[in-house]
C-alpha cells in the first residue's frame, strides 16, 4: 500500500539527476515523515546509496526520520522571543499535549519543536502550527490553542 | 577545467614554475618538495577542503587570502607562501580547535607540538571524540571502494559520520578502507572493519583461513543440497529456531528468507551470484527477539554478522549465530551482469536455471543447455566492493561451504570452529579429499585483486608516516 504511494512520486524522479531533495519533501508532504521503507524503496528504484537518503534527510528540519503529529507545534526560542516568554509558552504546550519537545505524542495528534527564528521578532514570543502563525502568545494562549485543536 | 593542457606559470615560495592549470597547489607544492600538513587529504580521492590544515596565502591581482591548498586550482600568475606567519597562525588556529574537539589524539598532539602548542585553551567538549569531521572515510567508501556505506548525518554539533540508522549497513562489505584512511584513528569508524575476533580454531593457512578440518562432501539421505542438509539438521537439533538466507526471486535475482522452521527449507533453486542485502533482516530478526540464529551469507556478510554478535555480546549474552559462509569470487550487479550476458551470450539471464563459476568460465544454464563465456569477460559487471575484498572462502564462518575443489555434487567444506564441527557432526555425510589447488589458485586470485586497489591507498598513507617519522 503505502510502496504503491511511494511508487507514484518516485515515477516523476526516473531517470533525472539532483532530484533527492525534492523527492523527499513530495514524501514529506505525502505521508508526513520519510519512513524507511520510503528510503529503501528511494534506493532500489533510483541507485541512491541509502547513506545518501540518510544524510540529507538527517541534515534538513523540513524532513523528519520520525512519525509526525497531525499538528506541528513550533515554538520561538530565538533571541527576541526567548526574551518576551518563549521558554513559558514552550513549557506550557508541553504541558498541554503532554510530551517534551522534539517529541509527537502517541495519537499522532501533536509534534513539538522550537525554531531559532521565524522571521517576525516584534510579534514575539512567536508559534507557528502548520503554517498558522500565532503573535503574543502566552502560556494561557497556549494550552488553549491546543485544546482547540485537540478537539478539532 | 576547461583547457586540459594549458600550462601556467605560478609562484610558491618564491620558486617560479609552469604547471597544467587547474593542478592544486597542493601537489604543485609537493613537486617541489615543500612541505604541506595535511590530514583530510589523500591523493586517491576528491579533496574536500575539511580540516583546513594545508591553508596557505596566495595572492591574485594583488589581493591576498587565504585558501586551502589542497583543492585551490593553480592558475596564471599566482603567487602562493606557504609559510608566512600568517599561515602559520591560521594551522595554530585550526590545529587548537582540532585538539580540542579530539584531546586524545596521538597525530594532533604531535602537529600540535610542530607548530608550537602545547595547550590549546580552549574547552573541551568530550573527552572521548576522536573524529575531526574530515570526511576522508566517507569518500574513499564512496569513490574508491564505492559502496556508500557510511555517510555524513545530521547537522551542526550534532554532525557524525555513521552508517544510515546507526545500524549496520547493508552496502558495507567491512572491507576496513575506512579506518585505514582515517588520520585520527578514530574509533567510531572501526565498527565498519568488520575484522573481528571470531572463535576460530586450528591450523592456519593463508588460502584457507583458520580451520580445523575440510574435506569434500555430500549428504547421504534425502537431499543433495548440503546447505539444506545442514539446516534441517540444526532445526532437528535445537541447534537454531531461525535461519536467515537468500534464495533465487523472480528472473535473475534473489530474496532474502527467514525461516523459523525445517518445512520452509524447500530445495530452493540455486541462489544468483549476487549480493542481497541480509544484514537489516539479521538486524530486524535480533530485534525480535530471536537469539538462536543461523546465518547464511557470502564472505563479506558473514563478517558483519561476526560484527554484530560481537558488538551485542554484552546486552544478549545469549545471542548465538551460527554462520555458514559461502565462497564466493565476486557478486555481480544484476543490471549490468544482464546486459553483459545479453551482449556476449546473446541469451537472457532471467531465463537462466542455474548460473555457476567453474574453471575461469561463468556458465549459464538455460533450458538444460549449458552457455558459458571467459569470466575475465565480465569484469565490468563486478559488484561494487567486491574488488577490495580478499576473502574467497568466508575466513570468519563457523563452517564455509563452496562448489570449488570438489567434484560433481560434491560440496567442499571448511570447519573452522567448535560449533561448525558440531553442526556437521549430526549430519551423515560420504567425505572424499578436496582439490585444494582449485581453491588456493581462486584465494590468490582474489587477494591479488584486493591487494592491487589497496595498495594506492596504502602508498600515501605510508608516505605520510615515513614524513611523519622525519619530523618527530
Amino acid at each position: 500500500m503505502v510502496n504503491a504511494q511511494l511508487d507514484k512520486i518516485i515515477d516523476k524522479y526516473v531517470g533525472k539527476e539532483g532530484v533527492l531533495i525534492q523527492l523527499l519533501l513530495d514524501i514529506q508532504r505525502e505521508l508526513n515523515w520519510i519512513p524507511k521503507e520510503a528510503v529503501t524503496r528511494i534506493n532500489e528504484r533510483l541507485g541512491i546509496p541509502v547513506s545518501d537518503i540518510y544524510r540529507v534527510a538527517s541534515f534538513y528540519t523540513a524532513l523528519s526520520l520520525k512519525p509526525r503529529g497531525k499538528y506541528l507545534v513550533r515554538v520561538c526560542a530565538g533571541t527576541a522571543c526567548y526574551v518576551r516568554g518563549g521558554q513559558r509558552v514552550l513549557d506550557a504546550a508541553e504541558q498541554a499535549i503532554g510530551i517534551k519537545t522534539g517529541e509527537t505524542s502517541s495519537d499522532l495528534k501533536f509534534s513539538l519543536e522550537t525554531v531559532n527564528c521565524l522571521g517576525c521578532c516584534a510579534l514575539g514570543p512567536v508559534v507557528e502550527i502548520n503554517g498558522k502563525y500565532f503573535g503574543t502568545a502566552t502560556p494561557k494562549q497556549m494550552k488553549q490553542i491546543i485544546e482547540r485543536k485537540r478537539s478539532a | 577545467m576547461e583547457q586540459k593542457n594549458k600550462e601556467v606559470t605560478i609562484t610558491v615560495d618564491g620558486q617560479q614554475v609552469k604547471v597544467p592549470e587547474g593542478t592544486t597547489i597542493l601537489n604543485v607544492a609537493r613537486q617541489l618538495g615543500i612541505d604541506i600538513p595535511t590530514l583530510c587529504y589523500h591523493a586517491e580521492v576528491s579533496p574536500f577542503g575539511a580540516c583546513r590544515l594545508c591553508s596557505v596565502e596566495v595572492t591574485k591581482h594583488g589581493r591576498t587570502k587565504i585558501v586551502t591548498s589542497c583543492n585551490y586550482p593553480a592558475e596564471e600568475g599566482l603567487v602562493v607562501v606557504t609559510n608566512s606567519d600568517k599561515v602559520s597562525k591560521v594551522r595554530r588556529g585550526v590545529l587548537s580547535l582540532l585538539m580540542a574537539r579530539c584531546p586524545k589524539s596521538v597525530k594532533l598532539k604531535n602537529l600540535g607540538k610542530l607548530y608550537g602548542i602545547d595547550e590549546h585553551g580552549l574547552w573541551e567538549s568530550n573527552p572521548d571524540e576522536d573524529c575531526i569531521l574530515c570526511g576522508l572515510c566517507v569518500r574513499v567508501c564512496k569513490e574508491l571502494v564505492r559502496v556508500s556505506a557510511i555517510n555524513f548525518a545530521r547537522r551542526g554539533v550534532e554532525r557524525e559520520v555513521t552508517a544510515p540508522y546507526h545500524r549496520f549497513s547493508d552496502d558495507c562489505i567491512g572491507c576496513g578502507a575506512c579506518a585505514l584512511v582515517c588520520p585520527t584513528g578514530s574509533k567510531k569508524i572501526r565498527i565498519h572493519t568488520y575484522a573481528t575476533v571470531a572463535p576460530l580454531k586450528g591450523v592456519r593457512d593463508e588460502n584457507f583461513g583458520v580451520h580445523i578440518d575440510v574435506f569434500s562432501a555430500k549428504p547421504e539421505n534425502g537431499t543433495d543440497n548440503l546447505i539444506n542438509a545442514l539446516l534441517t539438521s540444526g532445526f532437528k537439533n535445537n541447534l537454531f529456531d531461525t535461519a536467515i538466507f537468500t534464495k533465487r526471486g523472480d528472473g535473475y535475482s534473489g530474496e532474502v528468507k527467514v525461516a523459523q522452521n525445517t518445512g520452509e527449507i524447500a530445495n530452493e533453486k540455486e541462489t544468483p551470484l549476487l549480493r542481497i542485502k541480509m544484514i537489516s533482516t539479521l538486524q530486524e530478526a535480533i530485534d525480535q527477539g530471536k537469539r538462536k540464529i543461523a546465518f547464511i551469507g557470502l564472505p563479506c556478510q558473514v563478517r558483519a554478522a561476526r560484527k554484530i554478535q560481537q558488538t551485542l555480546q554484552q546486552e544478549m549474552p545469549d545471542l548465538d549465530i551460527t554462520t555458514i559462509g559461502l565462497f564466493c569470487r565476486n557478486s555481480f550487479n544484476p543490471k549490468k551482469l544482464r546486459e553483459q550476458i545479453k551482449s556476449i551470450l546473446n541469451i537472457d539471464i532471467d531465463k537462466a536455471e542455474r548460473t555457476q563459476i567453474c574453471d575461469n568460465k561463468f556458465i549459464v544454464t538455460v533450458d538444460s543447455q549449458d552457455f558459458s563465456c571467459d569470466i575475465d569477460r565480465l569484469d565490468s559487471a563486478i559488484e561494487n566492493g567486491c574488488s577490495y575484498c580478499n576473502d574467497f572462502v568466508a575466513n570468519f564462518a563457523d563452517v564455509a561451504i563452496g562448489t570449488i575443489g570438489s567434484g560433481h555434487s560434491y560440496y567442499t567444506v571448511i570447519v573452522r570452529t567448535d560449533k561448525g564441527a558440531a553442526l556437521l557432526e549430526k549430519l551423515q555425510l560420504t567425505k572424499t579429499p578436496v582439490m585444494k589447488a582449485d581453491i588456493v589458485k581462486l584465494s590468490e586470485f582474489k587477494k591479488n585483486r584486493a591487494k592491487a586497489n589497496i595498495d594506492p591507498i596504502l602508498r600515501e598513507i605510508h608516505a605520510q608516516r615515513s614524513k611523519e617519522k622525519k619530523v618527530n
